[in-house]
């Protein structure tokens, strides 16, 4: 019975007091240290927890969490604006880890009102990407590991400035919606990455993060590559290429340059941004790139 | 109000093509890209005489290929909205009444709806038709249960519409809350009404509808005007009403399917033009029909030439500008005009 009981409180044992960290929006959270139940409300917390090296202690996840395949298994707590507050309340976990960029602040107050611990992040660009990294490492005891994924990003990322340094920065028209037709402006992840890549954003300019641009406009500014961001790789593609080819007036479509590329990589805020960065820099610049 | 005549339906015609004439060159000259307008007028010419030369290839897809059919459709789905709004108003003898008040408009978004949960874009073919088939399934339920002892009365008919529309709205909002965050972006889209994705296809399939549609209704123009003079007259004087009521809801109802399948919903024209023209050129339907057609295309070309360069490069959606400019100018006709006790 003793044995029973010192098993039982175990975990409670080699729990310390919880820590106290302050988020990414000014929040002051206590989290029983280190949390051995953690959810995850967006896909790109999921991505970057996995990559910390946790596995075990991820207890449940959004829906829209699909990276990696392991996330696909495991509880869904709902979507950015629908919670599932009862399965939370069911899973009891210690640390509840949410985005500023989708789940709501009437959210977060609710899970706080039920004693759950909330950590949100809000990384607004690159660099941000890289924070969020480093403070979840704090925050689910893995520095080391943050330190090492921080470490490799940056030098991925240095190669690719290396190598497109200095060359003529093609136009670039990145498509992410159909009907209106959509792109991304400044302050979005995919506008910055575009930037870094090499290439120069026709709708950087754009007084909004996703603005809606007229074929007119997009005419006019006569992008030299066209790259569709899609989640759909399979049957879209054909049909928007035949959309693209009555415009032979764009240079993009005249010579050929239209890419898909996949939406996961270049506008959510986790460690595959970079793999989105590289992917974009062989576009843009194929002939730096080959192997 | 003066006597209708074949002169006066001519004359007045002719003028209101004239203005129509003007507006489509009016819309082709603006944009968010600057092209003279001398420069955009030749251009259309040229294309149209068969001739090349003016203009560079940018240029010459911009008018060509963007604002050209983009006025051309929204004049077609302005024709065939007002149309429609005529007659719906003969029909029920509402004047509350417009294309979408019997639910065929819900129908063609619910269509629209499950193509795009299905995956179909906007931009396939498969979309407009799954509007309409919406549309038609639509049409088919309402007129079913709108017959009363085999006969098609007005009220019944109304209310058929109004609850099948009501259902239709509950199944789309079901629809919407179970979407996507794309989906649902694309779904708002369409329920707005758009022409940013007009082309020649697009006005190939709906022409033969309205002009077919048209035509049909315009030669019964004497008998609609006879049924709204009260029933018993129309029959005594040789109407057969019930047949003509369902023709005319069958074509009316046509009309707005094929309109909504290409553009989504645009609102106000259907109800604001065909009453604007009754106020200024009397409720006769022989004069009525056509002038409710060409003026609602005018309208409809100027309100989206109007939507999309307001605040350029933003495109507002076209039916905020047909509300927000038509209600005003229908308030000023009200009061300025005596009005005429049609319905």
């Amino acid at each position: 019975m003793i044995l029973s009981l010192l098993v039982s409180l175990w975990p409670s044992l080699s729990q310390s007091a919880p820590l106290k960290f302050v988020d990414e929006v000014g929040r002051k959270v206590a989290v029983p240290f280190p949390p051995r139940k953690i959810v995850s409300l967006a896909p790109n917390i999921t991505e970057i927890l996995f990559k910390l090296g946790l596995d075990r202690e991820i207890a449940g996840v959004s829906i829209h969490c699909n990276f990696p395949e392991k996330a696909r298994r495991k509880i869904q707590v709902g979507s950015y604006i629908n919670l599932d507050f009862e399965k939370i309340t069911f899973l009891k976990p210690d640390l509840i880890i949410a985005t500023g960029a989708g789940n709501t602040r009437d959210m977060v107050g609710r899970l706080e009102k039920l004693g759950f611990p909330t950590y949100v992040i809000f990384p607004k660009d690159f660099d941000g990407i890289l924070q969020s990294i480093d403070h979840l490492g704090k925050v689910v005891d893995r520095e080391k590991e943050a330190a090492a994924i921080i470490q490799e990003i940056k030098r991925r990322r240095e190669r690719v400035i290396e190598r497109t340094q200095g060359l003529p920065r093609p136009k670039v028209f990145l498509q992410i919606g159909e009907a209106p037709i959509v792109t991304v402006g400044k302050g979005s992840f995919a506008d910055s990455l575009i930037d870094l890549a090499g290439g120069e954003n026709i709708a950087r300019d754009e007084k909004k993060m996703y603005p809606r641009l007229g074929m007119e406009e997009i005419v006019k500014r006569s992008p030299e590559v066209i790259l569709i961001s899609s989640m759909n790789p399979k049957g879209d593609y054909r049909r928007l290429l035949q959309e693209w080819s009555r415009w032979k007036v764009i240079p993009a479509v005249r010579n050929d340059r239209i890419h898909l590329i996949d939406s996961d990589l270049i506008d959510r805020p986790a460690p595959r941004i970079i793999d989105g960065l590289e992917e974009m820099a062989k576009i843009l610049h194929p002939e730096q790139f080959k192997k | 109000m003066k006597i209708v005549t074949l002169k006066r339906v001519t004359l007045i015609s002719i003028f209101l093509s004239l203005l129509l004439v003007a507006v489509i060159l009016l819309s082709i000259t603006v944009g968010s890209v600057k092209v003279g307008p001398a420069r955009s007028i030749t251009i259309l010419l040229q294309s149209i005489l068969g001739l090349k030369g003016e203009g560079t290839e940018t240029e010459r897809a911009i008018i060509l290929s963007l604002r050209f059919p983009r006025a051309i459709l929204a004049g077609l789905v302005g024709a065939g909205l007002s149309v429609s709004g005529v007659i719906f108003q003969a029909l029920l003898k509402n004047p509350l009444a417009d294309p979408y008040i019997l639910g065929v408009s819900s129908g063609a978004a619910v269509g629209a709806i499950v193509a795009i949960l299905m995956g179909l874009s906007t931009l396939s073919f498969g979309l407009p038709l799954a509007s309409f088939i919406g549309s038609l399934l639509t049409i088919a339920v309402v007129f079913y249960f709108g017959r009363q002892d085999g006969k098609i009365h007005p009220n019944t008919l109304l209310l058929a519409g109004v609850i099948t529309g009501s259902f239709l709205s509950a199944l789309i909002m079901f629809f919407l809350s179970v979407s996507q965050k794309e989906e649902l972006h694309t779904i708002i889209f369409w329920l707005m009404g758009d022409f940013s994705f007009s082309n020649y296809q697009a006005i190939r399939v709906i022409f033969p509808y309205i002009l077919l549609s048209f035509l049909f209704l315009y030669s019964r123009a004497r008998q609609l005007n006879l049924i709204l003079s009260g029933e018993e007259n129309a029959l005594q004087l040789g109407v057969d009403v019930e047949n003509l009521r369902l023709i005319s809801y069958l074509f009316a109802s046509m009309i707005t399917a094929a309109s909504v399948s290409v553009c989504g919903l645009i609102g106000f024209v259907g109800l604001i033009v065909p009453h604007s023209v009754r106020l200024i050129f009397g409720p006769d339907h022989r004069l009525l029909i056509p002038c409710s057609a060409l003026v609602g295309a005018s309208f409809l070309i100027a309100s989206d030439t109007f939507a999309r360069t307001l605040l350029a490069p933003i495109e507002l959606p076209v039916g905020v500008i047909t509300a927000a400019f038509g209600g005003p100018f229908f308030i000023y006709l009200l009061r300025t005009r005596k009005v005429v006790k049609t319905l």
